[in-house]
């Protein structure tokens, strides 16, 4: 009798403690999320999740990793590295029984040992190559073929409720972000005079980096000791984060904005606003393309570079999202398709 | 009656009686005693064990130069003699009289005129070496004692080392936790062992202790969801920001209740009846009792309680990391986000943090801080224990 008062108690107490969130008014926007947040895919134009279709299947040939031997080396950018290695696990686990080497040490480098020392077999980028690094190429013997496997995006995200910022310029991201500027009019006069809260990615994060590049031309300094800066290496801390005020301001991986779209508010940078066909053709500002280079001959000579291409071009667009990244659309993905078809002829 | 003295108990004692009699080795208690001495000796090796790698890696981290990148490189190649060179535009500022560091030969700035930086070669003893082009240039931190304890801007990244900023914020959340739960939990406690009647106790303090069984994680996200939005409700959006220390102190506060609660019970229970009895005696009410009698009494045992749960308070780690902020920030307002130790901890460890990096030594630093913090409390919550102790027969 005694204990299962005591039960009940307990039970009543879990229930209370439960709803309590929502029975309060001020947790409102935490209770609208959730519905919001799964119609607003289908509102937004870049929907990672159904760009996902079946490759047609006569284009490439079916791969079968059990047949394939030998190894692969790659190596090169730091932000394909996830995705080729996922692409890499899926392999294994269809049965590839070979080695597939990916080495995370930056697109130049990875174009160094591809073009200069020739030693890899594929040469992972999140940047087209250069027409120096091509003639280094030719003078080694190799012609680089490019495959263009996705796009990383970063979203500079406000809450809906800021009614102010739509647009800004990539100067201005630098003032928003940096130490130089504490409120908001302190960018531009007519915003209001309230403080700007940051939240950002840790600086262990390629996001960090790739954004201290793009916009503070590499140095860390103004972005890390600007006031109220919150850095989080989890983008759900950030997002609740700049969620919690108007005057709130983050970035993430473009992803994981299109996830929480109905709540969050992505800013148009240079007036160019972040779609699947601007962050492809690269017009918009936070955008960068995600290759693998290789080389017709080691593909021929190599059958199981060759097949792993070839996989990773069958599925790319499976994993893809789950990595974070901005899949390719599929004109892009057949081009290059259709030079993994050419360089086997 | 005659009395004869007698070596033994027993009148006709013998020797074969006295050998009988001796203690036998018993096997069975001898192991068990000694499982349980190696039990003792396990835990205190442990400890000794953490504070040993605690003290040598933070050791490491205040004595060895760290190298971190300046994302410059090197524009022309430079020989062995050259003691000028242009590096890249963009990058981090350098500082006259640093120290930069290409590939093993180690430099000090001693000029910088835009791009192009002067510099004395082959320093700490290395070696000087021709470079090529596109050499990566790195910078030294080092950070001093000095620095730690009294700069008050904690940022590795970026070599700022002032433990402050952090401590401030674990001081922050811990006094509003002891806040909250020094006033409820010395109430539950005299409730329940002056006035509850021992039915009502039966069912109320074991409920109370189901709260200590909560995973910290949940209280975490009860301070984000609940008690974040309840402050800002009260206060306003724009004075309390999403990330607060006073809601993660609050939050820490109901956490430890539990553990104030039932010790200082525990303490204000084994206070003897008759003291009680005595002030009844002399008329006096029961509030009264309990307040000037017999809480005086359990002082000893109340003050180690609130030591013990204001540690607790300090070490707690998922409330702070879910709920407190997570930039580092010397502030004073409860209503802003600051990072406490734990949480910074935390966070910096949740990346990918390689290992002989500033971050990574610099984690050390703060638990061995941490670690003294908790010890100093424990000793003085010992001298209190023996100071206000009060014995009763």
């Amino acid at each position: 009798m005694r204990r299962t008062f005591v039960v009940l108690f307990i039970l009543v107490a879990l229930v209370a403690t439960a709803c309590g969130p929502k029975a309060t008014p001020t947790a409102a926007p935490v209770a609208t999320e959730a519905p919001k947040a799964t119609e607003a895919p289908k509102a937004t134009d870049p929907t990672p999740a159904t760009v996902v279709k079946p490759v047609e299947p006569q284009l490439l040939p079916e791969v079968n990793p059990l047949e394939v031997t030998g190894n692969v080396v790659t190596a090169g950018s730091s932000t394909v590295y996830p995705l080729a290695e996922r692409m890499a696990e899926r392999f294994y686990d269809e049965g590839f029984q070979g080695q597939i080497t990916i080495d995370s040490i930056g697109s130049g480098a990875g174009y160094e040992r591809f073009c200069k020392t020739g030693e890899t077999d594929i040469a992972n980028a999140s940047r087209a190559i250069k027409d120096s690094e091509k003639e280094a190429c030719a003078a080694i013997g190799r012609t680089p073929i490019e495959f263009r496997v996705g796009t990383d995006a970063l979203a500079v995200v406000v809450s809906q409720q800021n009614t102010f910022v739509t647009d800004v310029t990539v100067e201005e991201l630098a003032l928003i972000f940096g130490n130089t500027a504490t409120k908001w009019s302190d960018v531009r006069p007519e915003w209001p005079a309230e403080n700007i809260l940051r939240f950002i990615p840790g600086t262990d994060s390629g996001t960090f980096d790739y954004f201290v590049e793009h916009v503070f031309a590499k140095d860390k300094e103004p972005h890390l000791t600007a006031a109220n800066t919150q850095l989080s290496e989890d983008d759900n801390v950030l997002a609740q984060g700049v969620l919690g005020s108007p005057y709130a301001v983050g970035y993430f991986g473009y992803a994981y904005y299109a996830e929480n779209a109905g709540t969050l508010k992505a800013l148009s940078l240079n007036g160019v606003v972040p779609t699947a066909e601007t962050v492809e053709d690269n017009s918009y500002a936070l955008a960068r393309p995600l290759f693998l280079y290789s080389d017709a001959k080691i593909m021929q000579e190599k059958p199981q570079v060759a097949a792993y291409i070839n996989f990773f071009l069958a599925y790319v667009n499976e994993e893809i999202v789950d990595v974070g990244y901005f899949p390719a659309s599929e004109t892009t993905l057949l081009a290059a398709q259709q030079a993994w078809v050419a360089a086997m002829q | 009656m005659v009395s004869q003295v007698k070596t033994g108990i027993y009148p006709n004692e013998t020797a074969a009686h006295r050998a009988a009699l001796r203690k036998r080795p018993r096997i069975s208690e001898t192991l068990i005693q000694g499982f349980l001495f190696f039990c003792g000796a396990l835990s205190i090796l442990v400890t000794l064990g953490i504070v040993y790698e605690l003290g040598k890696e933070s050791l490491l981290f205040f004595t060895r130069q760290q190298w971190e990148e300046t994302n410059r490189t090197l524009v022309d190649a430079m020989n062995a003699e050259q003691t000028t060179f242009r590096m890249t535009e963009t990058g981090m500022a350098l500082s006259v009289d640093s120290s930069i560091r290409l590939r093993s030969e180690v430099m000090t700035v001693t000029d910088i005129r835009g791009d192009v930086v002067t510099v004395a070669r082959a320093q700490q003893n290395t070696v000087a070496a021709p470079h090529e082009s596109g050499v990566e240039i790195e910078t030294s931190r080092r950070v001093t004692l000095a620095e730690f304890f009294t700069k008050t801007e904690w940022n590795p990244q970026i070599g700022k080392f002032g433990i402050w900023a952090l401590v401030n914020a674990t001081l922050m959340t811990s006094l509003t936790a002891v806040a909250v739960a020094l006033p409820l939990g010395l109430c539950v406690a005299i409730y329940l062992s002056e006035y509850a009647s021992a039915r009502v106790r039966g069912v109320l303090k074991p409920l109370l202790e189901v709260l200590a069984a909560i995973p910290t994680v949940v209280y975490g996200y009860f301070a984000l969801t609940f008690m974040t939005p309840l402050l800002r409700a009260i206060f306003g959006v724009n004075t309390v920001a999403i990330y607060n220390t006073a809601s993660a102190g609050i939050v820490i506060g109901i956490l430890i209740l539990p553990l104030v609660s039932s010790m200082a019970e525990d303490s204000l229970s084994a206070v003897p009846q008759s003291l009680r009895q005595a002030a009844y005696a002399l008329g006096a009410t029961r509030l009264e009792t309990a307040v000037k009698v017999v809480l005086p009494a359990a002082l000893s045992g109340i003050a180690a309680a609130f030591i013990v749960a204001a540690s607790r308070a300090i070490g707690e780690t998922m409330v702070v990391a879910i709920a407190a902020g997570a930039g580092p920030a010397f502030t004073f307002n409860p209503f802003q986000a600051a990072e406490t130790m734990t949480g910074h901890i935390v966070r910096i460890s949740g990346g990918d943090l390689s290992y002989d990096s500033i971050d990574y030594n610099s984690i050390f630093a703060i638990g061995l801080m941490l670690f003294f913090i908790t010890l100093g409390l424990n000793i003085l919550s010992q001298r209190i224990v023996k100071r206000f102790r009060e014995e009763y027969e």
